[in-house]
């Protein structure tokens, strides 16, 4: 399991680093020229890095919630958290505010996530704590109504932000930049930091509250501190680039199918799976069309699906 | 001293209406015990109290002694295993992987293996199985060797002899006194098959969230308390050789 978990890294790290040079301008490590190291650290660094980053938050926040909601199709678009980012992110996009420069976006976007959140926790709060089926039908109310108004704003807009809006709606990584990565990264890591550390935990949530109070825990606490480090992971993840689909739901579902389903070894395999598709998703999306580039969001389902499909159809490793 | 007492235990799930009343027991260090009772009438709410997962309204449970709310969550764990009743899950982990979870209330591991756990329910060959794969009475097996694995000194289950075929059931009665003599267990059982019922060191008798009656096999399997107890007019003979048996 160790060589497995060792080769995973190896090969996820290759290739982030393959990615940085290749794209619509193949760079050669070797003897870079000036306008060369320009667009490596300018702009596909920081580009790779939000990408693995929003990947790696994506995968990780689906192992969890699948978990805690002890339901395997959840993701961390169901909890509605992405719908309130995307319906403030949007409207700050068509209505062109700019209050915080180049932050404005993301954070509307965080701030939309944040409330959607604590209002969704807020639902799904009773006797003490969180209750997995109310948290997930307030969560998937709340994405409706957020997704009509969203509709409703765009059906009414006419302007040139509406594009760009659409664009960030399927995840849009072109506006990625160094200023963003350190408020990303800090969100980004402490809950993926927390949902490592209580991953005996949400083993347990997984059998039940009864089973895990039985084997030492307090399902109410673990529940929430859970949903407090995926609030933070999806709501960093939706403000550094929008909405990115199939990584949550299906990545887990993947690596369950390569390391099995222990959490403390799914949530960092998740994590990196979920970097590396990413990662090779948007490399293809500013390719292939280039100088158009497609929405990272499209590619990943393009990608994932059919290989998801095809594990599917090979292993007897899903139970639904 | 006593490993569980009930100090006249009320509980409730609804505002005013009572659900367990004044009920007091205790239980002593290896004992073997069968809760007893008609659906509905309390035996997995009291093992939901005696386990803590519950919390009593009136009175007092204490585990070895202690109040059992006391106790921090991973110090109770150490003592104390419950299986519930329903057992479902949807996320497909191997038999291995589910097993090893007994093992989380200890820093060290213990010193039963989770392959030692495997195999005392006989599922050797089915270590790297999906448990999503197995078939109920298996499932209901890797759940009994976590417990097994978990190695607290009292066990409460909650039927879980429900979905094994015969021989399951009385090899896993078979373990548990097995384990009762080699690690002084105490187990708190509850069930409904009658003739099972026969096999403990003492049976509670449950009605309606009260105590009907608490004594061996043969005071408690009788038509006057298992008439009162079902509402249904059964006969039951008792044997020499110690056998109880139904007859309607």
């Amino acid at each position: 399991m160790k060589l497995k978990l060792i080769c995973i890294a190896i090969v996820a790290l290759m290739i982030f680093i393959v990615t940085l040079f290749i794209g619509p301008r193949l760079i050669s490590p070797f003897g870079m020229t000036g306008i060369e190291k320009q667009i490596l650290f300018s702009i596909r660094l920081p580009r790779v890095i939000i990408s693995v980053l929003m990947g790696m938050a994506l995968g990780a926040s689906g192992a969890v919630l699948q978990g805690i909601l002890r339901n395997p199709l959840a993701d961390p678009y169901i909890l509605g958290i992405s719908s309130g980012a995307a319906l403030v992110a949007a409207a700050g996009i068509i209505t062109g505010v700019s209050f915080f420069g180049v932050f404005t976006i993301p954070v509307l976007a965080f701030t939309g996530a944040l409330i959607t959140g604590i209002f969704v926790g807020a639902m799904g709060w009773k006797r003490g704590g969180f209750w997995p089926d109310r948290l997930l039908l307030a969560g998937v109310g709340l994405g409706f109504l957020f997704s009509a108004l969203l509709m409703l704003i765009m059906s009414l807009s006419s302007n040139e932000g509406l594009k760009r809006a659409t664009l960030w709606i399927f995840g849009d990584l072109s506006i990625a930049d160094w200023s963003l990565i350190p408020y990303g990264f800090i969100f980004i890591v402490v809950g993926l930091g927390i949902s490592m550390f209580r991953s005996k935990a949400l083993n347990s949530l997984i059998l039940g509250d009864d089973l895990s109070h039985s084997l030492g825990f307090s399902p109410k606490k673990e529940r929430f501190i859970l949903f407090i480090s995926v609030g933070l992971m999806t709501a960093a993840s939706v403000s550094l680039g929008g909405m990115i689909g199939f990584i949550g739901l299906l990545v887990p579902h993947i690596g369950r199918f390569m390391i099995g389903s222990d959490s403390r070894i799914l949530i960092p395999v998740s994590a990196l799976g979920g970097g590396v598709l990413l990662c090779i998703a948007d490399l293809i999306g500013k390719s292939v069309l280039s100088p158009m580039e497609l929405p990272a969001g499209i590619i990943t389902a393009i990608l994932g699906a059919p290989y998801f499909l095809y594990i599917l159809r090979k292993k007897d490793v899903l139970s639904f | 001293m006593n490993i569980l007492d009930f100090d006249k235990v009320s509980f409730s799930y609804e505002k005013d209406r009572s659900f367990i009343r004044d009920l007091s027991l205790s239980m002593k260090n290896r004992e073997f015990i069968g809760l007893l009772g008609a659906n509905g009438s309390g035996k997995s709410t009291i093992l939901k109290l005696a386990s803590g997962i519950l919390k009593s309204a009136q009175g007092k449970i204490n585990l070895w002694g202690k109040e059992i709310d006391s106790y921090g969550h991973r110090d109770r764990a150490k003592l104390l295993s419950y299986l519930p009743q329903l057992l479902d899950v949807s996320i497909p982990f191997t038999v291995k992987e589910f097993v090893s979870m007994g093992q989380y209330p200890y820093d060290a591991k213990p010193e039963l293996t989770v392959e030692d756990a495997i195999e005392m329910v006989g599922l050797t060959d089915y270590t790297k199985s999906f448990i999503t794969n197995l078939s109920g009475g298996e499932r209901r097996r890797v759940y009994i060797a976590m417990t097994l694995l978990q190695g607290a000194g009292l066990v409460l289950l909650d039927e879980p002899l429900a979905n094994l075929d015969i021989k399951y059931q009385i090899e896993l009665l078979r373990l548990l006194k097995e384990l009762r003599e080699k690690r002084d267990i105490t187990v708190l059982m509850a069930l409904h098959d009658i003739n099972i019922a026969s096999q403990f060191d003492r049976l509670l008798l449950i009605k309606e969230g009260r105590m009907l009656g608490s004594g061996t096999p043969h005071e408690i399997l009788t038509k006057k308390m298992l008439n009162n107890a079902f509402d249904i007019d059964i006969e039951m003979q008792h044997e020499e050789t110690g056998g109880i048996y139904i007859r309607y």
